[in-house]
């Protein structure tokens, strides 16, 4: 059998072209999808605000930058799933349970009572007893002031006031221990809840054989009915004053003095945690297999990788990022409430797919995903500063992502459109 | 002779640089059974594709009953009076018997069904087969798949057809029902229509046909009357002419065993397979489609679930280790993991859904299978990779702008040097590949002969699926023909001829099911 | 709506690549801009009466922007504004009804934007502190106004019903229309909020102390925050309990919702006495055919309209009292038509 003699296509230089264009529109193209809608709002705002207007303002980036971080942080994880071609829903509600169980930490005392057998309450009380201590001394102070005195006895009394003085402060540097060393347990247990949900959603996802979407959709159920039981079906109060280090608050203040560098720590850190992701899918041995799994799983399974457990690893993974999302979103509302992730998960995944990641799987970026993440949080911003109303701010959002899945679409067809 | 119901004249139609068919013509008698013959690929289902209107031919003509006919796609054809049963049922299995014969062609004004005049056109329909005992409002889903298969031709009945063509019909039925095919064929050459009859087996032709067409590389090669040719007439046809210099032969010699398989049976196939393979050796695996011959490697490598039999891998030192994976009675599949790191290596057939993955670079599809030199704590060197890799590249003369490009971009036969590649990357020892020359040109399919001869020279040892009978003969060592999922005989490749092969490949002669 | 709907179109040109076409600002503009841009860019509704520029402009924050209760919020205190005439109201709540988190946002934004005053209605008594005290460095004054925040120190004050007098009410009322006998249920609304939170309390509390004979068959089920949710939830407890129930205590409206459409469908409407906090168009049908026996009210255009007016009050330098009541009522079939009742049982609603 001889077969014709085949040239080679000719069509090849156009494809590549064609591709190389293509390359450049997904690293190019969130970009422009951003400063388009920020042009868009600091014009709009300067029309209608003039001297007024606020929006393209440092201190609003800035705050822009804080509202973001908590969506952007556990968007990174996703963009890992949702690269090896998987799905988590449960990411919202897995935000809520971090966030939940890290209140929860703090309100129990659980690094203070394991690591310095004391209670932040027993020294908050030694605080107020003290202080009391004080105020009788002033008081007597005084007394003597006023009537007839001998030095010794008010130099008894100094130093007696001088010496509650001291019991304070020790109390106080007593206090400020204890709350960092809550606030270190705590924190550590919330990013143990994210790897542990993650772990969870990778062994079922892997193991079932079910789809990760439906999978996803029973654990968001889950988590949600967990941090539920946790909280006792109520929001979860630490003490915001004897129990919460100011550290963990300030990680996404934006007060003028819990800034680092201009910006909020929680997002410096959402920054050195995405550069790290980035580092991490581009040049370790799991990037190629989690773009491997996700581009074509079949292919994965032929080459001998692990498909199980790489699953495991990619969900368990993004279950980290999950977990510092748990942080920052305590870190904004200072309680663990239960319901606080619902809806959450969906926000995330959209900053993943305006981010140019592909549902189906192979293709994503980090720096996509920040950028999504930031377009989401600048256009409702925007809407505020503009004055416009929720269900235009809905609207937009909505086409957004229309709009971006929309362009996925079209890229994969111009990919599969080759002969 | 009748005149011809349907003429097919010089068509011709190419994908892309493969010319599928070239100048084919074709005259179906009405009232004859016409018997298309040709090995996998000959180019017969483009054939049907384009009579189905599925294709349109860039060049020729077609007559229907004396008209033109040049249809725009299948309904279109199918209202012409082209009937088509495939060898999978194209049934709404949850629609009754008369909605599915009635699918695409509802009478009806305003939307509304015509129930009368459409139960009359099923009856009429089912009255032809001699099949009116079919209820019309059973769900099909309740049917046999013979009565289903009816369900079918009446579709194609109840619309006037002129044509029907069944492509390998028998391969999904019981020998009895098969017989009962057989006198609805008859039947409906009886009734005067144009019937094209597909199938591998010589036998079955023999049963039902009237004449023959022999279709060889896209070309018509030969027909006639069935009675005036033998079985060797039509598999020389078939086969074509001898091995040609397109096989360059590198010298290798088999030497020791390094795997035994005993009794190896999958799910539905392979059934009880054993043979030894040595390194250095080459065994071709000849067979139809659906013989089992892919599913004896998936078998091998792990991807598919083995039932029962044993393999027994010996790495050189003649040391014996026997791995599990295949012992016991219920067992779940190996780690793949495991059998890439036990040396095995597997091409699959199907480069675009398994074999690659498309939108990955040639350097990550190269190297999946072994990351290992480029990385330390899991960290890559990617300029050390990259520079392996362009080697890889140079070596199987591999045509890309750069090792990074995606392999979606690559001409087919390229992305096969790279499915092959990384086995050889791998540096597996036991090289499974499957079609790993199809739908590629026919230097690159040189160059992939010399490359496992070279392996084999090497010391690896291979086996080599393909339904290219010819490459199997002239590059193998060993060969061995399966049928519907047994081993039925290994010969010295030169013991071997294409009519051979193909006679014992076609046998129906089947053993105790 | 069509001015919004404008408003939207022009936005949704951004993504799709026309970001280029925007039209520029005019350099050293001084007057603002009357005709060129679409109204549809100022708030709704506003777009007709910037004659005088504002001299205070107010983020009016809300919980949620579904709920019949804002929007009448809305329109007091649109009323308020138009009294002044000077005064510019900026709505806007977060996205979801207990979106914690995107509050905070808008606090933020509006801190940012520097407007003159926030009146706030914070979802969570915690949550939002740290919001406030950002507005309170800026020196934005904050009044918060239906649900309380923790640290009273940071505003100018709190404009609200008493949920708990309202919670008591409503207990009284439901336990007179029972007669001091039979068993009854009250259905919780959603962790963590406050506001019924304390009318739950209040309820207990009546039946109590006012009705020992009264038995409180469940307490504890969370309706949800949706009409659907609570009617799934009620239609449990109906079929758990079944014939023992003889009251029902819903503590907001789209709890209240769901428990109409359960008491219908199983065919015990008028049957269970039932007792809603808030009402609707349903409800107040309801209470007509005998249905419902009780409504709590409030206030809410009083709740907007005061809560604007003391701010501005604030800002022009009086005293302010700390904590405001709006006032609470209970409607009852006897009394829903009189006219006081029926402004309440009707409020008006921004447009």
């Amino acid at each position: 059998m001889i077969e014709p003699p085949t040239t080679q296509p000719t069509s090849g230089y156009r494809t590549k072209s064609n591709q190389n264009w293509m390359r450049v529109f997904n690293v190019v193209g969130p970009f422009l999808a951003l400063t388009a809608v920020v042009l868009f709002f600091a014009i709009a705002d300067g029309w209608m605000n003039g001297e007024k207007a606020t929006f393209l303002t440092g201190r609003n980036l800035m705050t822009i930058s804080s509202q973001t971080a908590t969506v952007a942080v556990a968007a990174l994880g996703m963009t890992v799933i949702i690269i090896a071609g998987g799905i988590d829903l449960s990411a919202g509600t897995a935000i809520a349970l971090c966030a939940t169980v890290l209140a929860w930490s703090l309100k129990e005392d659980l690094g203070p009572r394991w690591f310095a057998n004391e209670t932040t309450a027993s020294v908050a009380k030694s605080i107020t007893e003290a202080k009391g201590d004080l105020k009788q001394i002033e008081r007597e102070i005084e007394a003597l002031a006023g009537g007839e005195y001998n030095t010794t006895q008010v130099a008894a009394k100094l130093m007696a006031k001088s010496d509650a003085e001291e019991t304070i402060r020790q109390h106080e540097r007593r206090l400020t221990k204890l709350k960092s060393l809550s606030a270190a347990v705590a924190v550590g247990m919330s990013l143990g809840c994210g790897a542990f949900c993650g772990f969870v959603n990778g062994l079922l996802v892997s193991y079932l054989r079910v789809v990760p979407f439906i999978v996803t959709l029973g654990t968001m159920q889950l988590y949600l009915g967990l941090s539920k039981q946790v909280a006792r079906e109520t929001t979860v109060r630490p003490d915001r004053f004897s129990q919460v280090s100011d550290g963990l608050v300030d990680l996404l203040s934006v007060r003028a003095d819990a800034l680092w560098l201009g910006l909020p720590s929680g997002v410096w850190l959402t920054l050195l945690l995405a550069a790290l992701l980035a580092a991490v899918l581009h040049w370790t041995v799991f990037s190629r297999y989690v773009f491997a799994l996700g581009s074509n799983e079949a292919t994965a399974r032929l080459c001998g990788i692990n498909v199980r457990w790489n699953k495991i690893a990619v969900y368990t993974l993004s279950g980290l990022f999950v977990g510092v999302g748990g942080v920052y979103q305590f870190s904004r509302l200072t309680v663990g409430n239960p319901t606080s992730g619902s809806g959450l998960e969906l926000r995330i995944i959209a900053a993943v797919v305006i981010g140019g990641a592909s549902l189906s799987g192979g293709r994503g970026s980090v720096l996509g995903t920040l950028l999504g993440a930031l377009i989401m949080s600048v256009i409702a911003n925007g809407c505020t500063m503009l004055g416009l109303q929720n269900p235009v701010q809905d609207m937009i959002l909505g086409v957004i992502i229309v709009a971006a899945v929309a362009l996925d679409q079209f890229r994969q067809r111009a990919v599969s459109r080759k002969p | 002779m009748s005149s011809p119901v349907l003429t097919m004249s010089g068509i011709t139609k190419s994908f892309g640089a493969t010319h599928a068919l070239r100048d084919v013509s074709l005259d179906v008698p009405a009232g004859r059974v016409m018997a298309l013959i040709g090995e996998n690929g000959a180019g017969k289902s483009t054939l049907m594709k384009v009579l189905s209107g599925a294709h349109s031919p860039d060049a020729g003509t077609m007559t229907l009953n004396g008209k033109p006919f040049a249809p725009s796609g299948p309904h279109a054809a199918r209202l012409a009076g082209v009937g088509m049963i495939y060898q999978e049922l194209n049934l709404a299995p949850d629609l009754s018997v008369e909605d599915n014969i009635m699918l695409g062609q509802e009478r009806g004004r305003f939307g509304l069904l015509d129930r009368a005049t459409q139960r009359a056109k099923v009856r009429d329909a089912l009255d032809l087969l001699g099949h009116s005992d079919l209820k019309p409002n059973t769900p099909v889903r309740e049917l046999p798949i013979a009565q289903q298969q009816l369900v079918e031709i009446a579709r194609a009945l109840a619309s006037d057809c002129k044509v029907i063509v069944f492509d390998e019909p028998t391969s999904s039925l019981t020998r009895s029902d098969v017989e009962h095919l057989f006198a609805v064929i008859r039947r409906l050459k009886t009734a005067g229509l144009g019937i094209v009859y597909i199938s591998h087996f010589l036998e079955e032709i023999r049963q039902v046909c009237d004449c023959y067409a022999v279709l060889r590389d896209g070309q018509s090669v030969g027909g006639g009357d069935l009675s005036d040719a033998t079985d060797t007439n039509i598999v020389s046809l078939m086969v074509g002419r001898s091995v040609s210099e397109l096989f360059p032969s590198v010298p290798h010699t088999p030497g020791e065993i390094v795997l035994q398989v005993s009794g190896l049976s999958g799910e539905s196939s392979p059934v009880d397979v054993s043979f030894e393979l040595r390194r250095g050796e080459i065994l071709g695996i000849a067979g139809l489609i659906g013989a089992g011959r892919t599913e004896l490697l998936r078998c091998l490598f792990g991807l598919d679930r083995c039932r029962t039999g044993s393999l027994t891998r010996s790495v050189s030192e003649g040391e014996r280790f026997t791995k599990r994976g295949c012992q016991s009675q219920v067992q779940r599949s190996p780690s793949l993991t495991l059998r890439v790191s036990e040396g095995f290596g597997l091409v699959s057939e199907d480069r675009k859904t398994e074999g690659l993955a498309q939108s990955r670079s040639i350097a990550d599809n190269m190297t999946y299978s072994r990351l290992k030199p480029y990385s330390r704590f899991g960290w890559l060197n990617l300029k050390r990779r990259r520079t392996a890799v362009a080697d890889w590249m140079q070596r199987l003369h591999v045509k890309a702008a750069s090792p990074e490009q995606s392999v979606s971009e690559l001409s087919g036969g390229n992305q096969q040097k790279v499915a092959i590649a990384r086995v050889l990357h791998q540096e597996a020892d036991i090289l499974l590949l499957d079609e790993p020359t199809r739908g590629i040109d026919v230097g690159t399919k040189a160059e992939i002969y010399r490359l496992m001869g070279e392996q084999a020279a090497a010391g690896k040892a291979i086996i080599f699926v393909s339904s290219y009978l010819t490459e199997l003969l002239a590059v193998c060592d060993r060969v061995a023909v399966m049928s519907r999922g047994r081993f039925k005989e290994i010969r010295v490749a030169r013991d071997w001829t294409a009519e051979s092969v193909m006679s014992v490949a076609v046998s129906v002669n089947e053993t105790v099911a | 709506m069509t001015a919004q709907f404008w408003t939207a179109c022009l936005l949704l040109l951004v993504p799709l690549g026309c970001g280029g076409a925007q039209p520029q600002p005019p350099p050293g503009r001084a007057e603002r801009p009357d005709v060129i841009i679409p109204m549809g860019l100022l708030p709704g509704g506003q777009a007709e009466t910037p004659v005088v520029p504002p001299k205070y402009t107010f983020a009016v924050i809300p919980k949620g922007t579904t709920h019949e209760f804002w929007k009448s919020v809305h329109a007091g205190a649109e009323n308020a504004a138009k009294e002044f005439g000077d005064v510019k109201i900026l709505w806007k709540g977060p996205l979801l009804e207990n979106d914690r988190d995107g509050q905070i946002s808008v606090v933020q934004d509006f801190v940012t934007k520097k407007v003159d005053g926030i009146i706030l209605a914070p979802l969570d008594k915690q949550a939002l502190v740290d919001a406030v005290k950002d507005a309170q460095a800026a020196n934005i004054p904050v009044l918060i106004f239906d649900s309380a925040l923790q640290d009273e120190s940071l505003i100018v004050s709190y404009v609200a019903t008493d949920n708990l007098k309202g919670g008591q009410l409503a207990g009284r009322q439901l336990g007179e229309s029972m007669g001091g006998q039979g068993n009854v249920v009250m259905l919780r609304y959603n962790t963590g909020s406050e506001s019924t939170e304390q009318r739950e309390d209040g309820f207990l509390e009546a039946i109590k102390s006012g009705f020992p004979n009264i038995k409180v068959l469940s307490s504890n089920e969370y309706a949800g925050t949706t009409p659907e949710s609570s009617l799934d939830k009620v239609t449990q407890i109906l079929t758990k309990h079944k014939g023992e129930v003889n009251g029902i205590f819903a503590v907001c409206e789209p709890n209240a919702a769901g428990v109409l459409k359960a008491l219908e469908e199983s065919g015990l409407a008028g049957k269970v006495k039932f007792v809603a906090f808030d009402p609707n168009k349903e409800l107040i049908q309801g209470m007509a055919d005998g249905k419902v026996h009780g409504i709590v009210l409030q206030d809410p255009v009083t709740m907007g309209y005061e809560s604007v007016k003391r701010l501005v009050a604030h800002l022009n330098g009086e005293k302010v009292e700390k904590r405001i009541g709006t006032g609470e009522y209970v409607a009852t079939p006897e009394n829903m038509a009189t006219s006081e009742m029926d402004k309440l049982l009707k409020p008006q609603q921004f447009e």
